[in-house]
């Protein structure tokens, strides 16, 4: 109180030093009765800084006295702390301004987010290539996708969250998904319980980066782990209930992930998760168990396991029932300021449904390492999966075919919001695939056989 | 007579901001932990310059190029004699807790006793960024920052912003 008046009394004697500093220079051509009227300003100005510094003891009597008279823990405005002069009423009025002022101030400062609207957050990217990214059979440039990424407050424990993309599908059109629409209950850090559209909990890299391609060093997912609309031949979506949590445990955390969610369907060549429900209600059920290293030597490491089984469908009106889809995987993460490394396996042992009897194993496996220098993040990346053609799940989908990619690339950052990323790759299908009653040949459809593709990618967030 | 009374009081306010260069360290939220879950109050760290800044453990893109800019300051200030107090604060309070923030400091070699690696409450975290000036929002577990920091004077008052734009935070001690 006493620094907020003490600074404007200084400011003003300030102003009146200034002027006085001034005013001979314009004595010399006034005139006298000018020159006596300066003079009765400064004297007024002076007798003003008087009563300003009256005005401060004053206050800073009142202070003492309201310290000495007030219990530490008495409020501030208690009747013991009134002083004995009672302030003139431009002082009254001063202080109520002041008052109204402060709490202008702590309100605006411990304003809540949820009074002053949504905010709009999220990611773009456009891409150059001599191949398209996701879908081979086009070529050149590609707007890449729009995902604004909406998290509403609804309160303390009620969590909300929606990521809505604009991106371009294989057919090569703009078009827009509801990619993630969650909402949930957080109990502690150690359960919180979501029911809606997720990412199913398997492997690091889908529940990690996400749609928003800049947050990634890579310029692109690993083929097989990648989205379902993107080439992707795993449930990387989940319509359902997902529990998930961790738990400290001595130099590290324990996480865990346990959820159920409609049994999905391959609908025109893509593995959908079904967000209306499935027509025969069958359940898919999965977990994840991980281990995160904090501190020590294995400082960064994260090791896990998850599986899931899922009653997958197809769309064909005959017959389905497709397959009893089975997973089992183990993934490994390195992930420190100067090293980014991930693993990621998985075997698959699906069980036909559709009559035809048979099981079928498939594996698919990926490694990737960067090393994230000061300029740049370069990075190498192996991928191959080993896909049973006479297991329907994969035979069913467009981009189901077995293949091995190698790529090598680099993300450069341009600020704090915007990046470069560049990679080169060779890919090889290694499944020759006719046409099907579901679906026509990769010939047909323009899939190459084997590739070399040079791509660049321009990623923002806001 | 009142309103410009009133006009006196909130014309004479702008010039004080103004001098005190903004938001001060007693005019930030208080109740702050620092690694070894020992209270902090950041207006008792004035007697010396200050260097704040924000940051959450499992960054591993601009919070460890910050963290060697903050080495950098810290040698430019060894070598003028000078003691300045590095202040860490953790946007993610759910995770950056004290105990992660003592194995962050261990695992870089940040074990200087003027660097001070803080964790509040969520309320307190929001309103310090909001009056500092630390914009974030989160998108997972992943926090979305910029490169910042702001410079306190011995007295307390925020002085200078240091951003991506000063490519060397160094000079501006």
């Amino acid at each position: 109180m006493l620094n907020k008046l003490l600074i404007p009394a200084r400011a003003i004697a300030l102003g009146v030093v200034l002027c006085t500093a001034s005013l001979p220079a314009a004595a010399d051509s006034a005139s006298d009765a000018k020159l006596e009227e300066l003079q009765k300003k400064l004297d007024q100005s002076l007798q003003m800084i008087e009563a300003l510094g009256a005005r401060v003891k004053e206050l800073e009597g009142r202070a003492s006295s309201v310290a000495a008279a007030t219990p530490a823990t008495a409020p501030a405005t208690a009747p013991a702390a009134q002083p004995a002069a009672t302030p003139g009423p431009n002082s009254q009025r001063l202080e109520a301004v002041e008052q109204k002022v402060a709490q202008i101030e702590t309100a605006n400062a411990t304003r809540q987010s949820d009074d002053s609207g949504l905010p709009i957050h999220g990611f773009a990217d456009v891409n150059v290539g001599n191949y398209n990214l996701y879908f081979p059979y086009y070529k050149g440039t590609n707007v890449g996708s729009l995902d604004l990424y909406l998290t509403p407050k609804i309160g303390n424990s009620v969590i909300t969250l929606a990521e809505l993309i604009f991106e371009t599908g294989p057919d090569g059109h703009v078009g827009t998904d509801l990619e993630r629409f969650q909402i949930g209950y957080q109990f502690n850090d150690e359960a919180t319980v979501w029911v809606g559209r997720f990412h199913t909990p398997y492997g690091y890299v889908n529940t990690a980066l996400h749609h928003g391609v800049w947050l990634a060093d890579a310029l692109r997912r690993p083929k097989f782990v990648n989205f379902e609309d993107k080439g992707g031949v795993m449930p990387a979506h989940t319509t359902g209930v997902w529990v998930t949590g961790a738990e400290r445990e001595g130099n590290g955390k324990f996480l865990y992930d346990f959820y159920t969610g409609n049994g999905q369907q391959i609908q025109g060549g893509t593995v959908d998760m079904q967000n209306g429900g499935n027509a025969h209600g069958a359940a898919m059920f999965g977990t994840r168990l991980s281990y995160q290293f904090i501190g020590g030597a294995a400082d960064g490491l994260l090791v896990g396991v998850n599986g899931f089984t899922d009653k997958v469908n197809d769309d064909s009106s005959i017959d389905p029932a497709l397959v009893r889809l089975n997973m089992a995987g183990a993934y490994a993460v390195y992930d420190t300021d100067t090293w980014e490394h991930i693993i990621e396996a998985y075997a698959f042992r699906d069980k036909n449904l559709n009559g035809a009897p048979g099981t079928h194993r498939s594996e698919a496996w990926f490694a990737q390492f960067a090393y994230r220098a000061p300029w740049g993040v370069p990075y190498i990346r192996y991928e191959r999966a080993m896909l049973d053609q006479t297991d329907p799940y994969f035979n069913e989908q467009t981009f189901g075919a077995s293949y091995y990619r190698s790529a090598l690339g680099v993300r450069f950052d341009i600020n704090s919001k915007s990046s470069i990323k560049v990679e080169v790759a060779h890919t090889r299908n290694t499944d020759e695939r006719p046409a099907t009653d579901y679906r026509p040949s990769d010939a047909e459809i323009g899939l190459p056989q084997q590739f070399n593709e040079i791509l660049a990618q321009y990623a923002v967030r806001f | 007579m009142c309103c410009a009374a009133v006009l006196t009081l909130l014309a004479a306010r702008c010039p004080a901001e103004m001098m005190r260069g903004g938001v001060g360290l007693e005019d930030l939220p208080q109740g702050w932990h620092d690694d070894r879950a020992r209270e902090l109050a950041l207006a008792g760290l004035r007697g010396h310059r200050v260097v704040l800044t924000m940051a959450y453990a499992s960054c591993h893109r601009l919070c460890p190029a910050t963290m060697d800019e903050f080495k950098r300051m810290q040698r430019v200030a060894d070598a003028r004699g000078e003691v300045v107090d590095f202040v860490i604060i953790g946007y993610d309070p759910k995770n950056d807790s004290p105990a992660v923030w003592h194995q962050y400091r261990l695992s870089r070699g940040l074990d200087r006793d003027n660097w001070h690696f803080l964790s509040g409450s969520q309320a307190a975290t929001e309103q310090l960024a909001r009056q500092l000036g630390f914009p974030f929002w989160t998108y997972d577990e992943h926090v979305m920052h910029e490169s910042r920091a702001v410079i306190f004077d011995a007295g307390g008052a925020q002085r200078t912003v240091l951003g991506s734009r000063i490519s060397r935070w160094s000079d501006a001690l």
